[in-house]
């Protein structure tokens, strides 16, 4: 699903450019749960960019559900992201829409037929549990409900892989406990699910696959 | 799909708010402005026509000829060169034909103790002489003969109403054009704010694996209906001056330039202005479009 071959980083950032990746290389296998973890500023959410083709790396190679991200044009970016669902720690849900439309957003722009977008809405969001506050704006909802609304809006499109960067990282111990549980949940169903967070207590308490960043290094891959 | 993009399309237009609101007044005034001058200019240019193909030059001549002589007349005449065709008026003929003119008062005439009308020939010059040189030149021609006593008729008329044609569909181009240059920036003015009203929404877009075309679809949509919005209003505003104004001035019109009527922009022109209207729209929203994404 995920394959990277010594990839490098580096941010254009004036005369000092200091790496935010080095020499990074692993894989993910279909179906896995992994974890990735590291102190803040270690390069997680610079490695998710590339994955969802953000950024290009300036060295390596990377292939994300069966895409060459070096070669990939322009215009098939969209394709890529049509497979990728992605949640971030701040739900970015737009405010001017109620949470079935945030999620039924999705369908629509992909062009999904008439017919199948309420339904497909309405199951995410059973998925999560929070059919009872579709009508609500984002405005009216807690940040575990927001955050819950945002899974739903990433795996609408029954995407292949989940990118999940700190998506508990805004929230208290037991909701972030309920948003990891769904986001195994979404696993079990055989989504391919990468999540980041800097909490290691978190990452551990997990028990899954983790690879550890450090200033931009892979150092640890375990589990 | 479809419904989708203009969902996203009217709800920039309610974004685009007061700037798409003076984009569409701009589009209008210089859509009216570009109308009213081609208005004219399509009546002037029917004048134009009218008179160059009834432009005549009569030449009178000094006495009626005798009946069996006229067609050894025409002959002659038609032998100058530059003549379409040649139609002998006959004293009688003249004094009818006047009678007709004056409708009810043609009583008049019969207290006329003799027929004061000369005996003519109507030339028609052929489309090359047509021109204000051409009939000059024929005039001198006509004037040559002997049996010919005066020769009246002449082309500058007609062409100068025709520099004024091509004068006021200048000054409408000229207008219109800047006007027009006004409303494409004030479009993408307001489109500008729709796209950065829109950020989050397009960042979401792009997240989710929409198409660039489904991203800026909307945008161009929004121009184009401010576009057609105020072209609609133009045509409005100018059916209206034209049903307004038009009974007014065909008094006048006819006088001066022998129009009967004061035309309307026909079926395929307005559709033009239509079309002109939503272009320029469209414009205003892919300038908008290029210039956040430089
Ligand atoms: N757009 C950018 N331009 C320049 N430098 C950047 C940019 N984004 C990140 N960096 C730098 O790259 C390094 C890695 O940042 P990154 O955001 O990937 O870390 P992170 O592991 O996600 O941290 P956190 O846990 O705080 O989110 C940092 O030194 C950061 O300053
Ligand atoms: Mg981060």
């Amino acid at each position: 699903m995920i394959w990277l071959h010594h990839v490098a980083k580096l941010y254009d950032t004036g005369p000092v450019a200091l790496p935010a990746l080095t020499d990074v290389s692993f894989s993910v296998d279909k179906g896995e749960f992994v974890v990735l973890s590291g102190p803040s500023g270690a390069g997680k959410t610079t490695l998710l960019r590339l994955l969802y083709r953000d950024e290009r790396p300036s060295e390596g190679e990377i292939e994300v559900a069966g895409f060459d991200l070096v070669t990939l044009r322009r215009s098939r970016i969209p394709l890529l992201r049509r497979s990728i669902g992605i949640v971030f720690q701040d739900a970015k849900l737009l405010a001017g829409r109620t949470v079935f439309e945030n999620v039924a957003f999705v369908l629509r722009v992909l062009g999904t037929p008439r017919g199948e977008i309420t339904p497909r809405a309405f199951q995410a969001l059973k998925a999560v549990g929070l059919s009872a506050r579709a009508q609500a704006y984002p405005a009216q909802l807690s940040q575990g409900e927001a955050q819950r609304a945002s899974l739903a809006r990433a795996i609408v499109k029954a995407p292949a892989l989940l990118l999940a960067d700190e998506p508990t990282g805004n929230l208290d111990e037991d909701m972030a406990a309920e948003i990891l549980e769904l986001i195994k949940e979404i696993w079990t169903r055989g989504t391919t699910v990468l999540l980041a967070t800097h909490r290691g207590a978190l990452a551990a308490q997990l028990k899954r696959r983790t690879l550890t960043l450090r200033a931009g290094r892979l150092v640890k891959d375990e589990g | 799909m479809f419904s989708f993009l203009v969902g996203e399309a009217v709800r920039d237009l309610r974004r685009a708010g007061r700037v798409g609101l003076s984009a569409v007044l701009l589009i209008t005034l210089s859509l009216a402005a570009l109308g009213a001058f081609w208005l004219v200019s399509i009546n002037l240019e029917r004048a134009v026509t009218q008179w160059r193909e009834r432009l005549r030059v009569v030449a009178y001549l000094r006495d009626e000829p005798r009946p069996e002589a006229v067609a050894e007349l025409v002959r002659k005449v038609q032998a100058v060169g530059g003549i379409q065709r040649v139609r002998y008026v006959s004293k009688g003929e003249a004094l009818e034909s006047l009678k007709r003119a004056l409708g009810a008062q043609s009583s008049v005439v019969d207290q006329l103790p003799r027929n004061p009308l000369p005996a003519s020939v109507e030339v028609t010059p052929d489309e090359a002489t047509a021109t204000p040189e051409g009939t000059r030149e024929l005039v001198q021609r006509l004037t040559a003969l002997r049996e010919v006593e005066e020769v009246q008729g002449g082309a500058e008329w007609v062409e100068s109403l025709a520099q004024w044609r091509r004068l006021f569909q200048l000054t409408g181009l000229a207008v219109g054009a800047v006007l027009a240059l006004a409303a494409i920036l004030t479009v993408t003015t307001a489109t500008t704010l729709v796209l950065h009203a829109r950020r989050d929404e397009m960042e979401i877009m792009r997240l989710v694996g929409a198409t660039e075309r489904v991203i800026r679809l909307p945008l161009l949509l929004q121009g184009m209906v401010q576009g057609l919005l105020g072209a609609l209003i133009a045509l409005g505003g100018l059916e209206a001056a034209h049903a307004l104004l038009a009974p007014r001035l065909e008094p006048l019109l006819t006088l001066t330039l022998g129009l009967s009527r004061a035309a309307f922009l026909s079926a395929p022109e307005m559709l033009l202005l239509l079309g002109g209207g939503a272009g320029l729209g469209a414009l205003g929203g892919v300038l908008a479009k290029g210039r956040s994404f430089a």
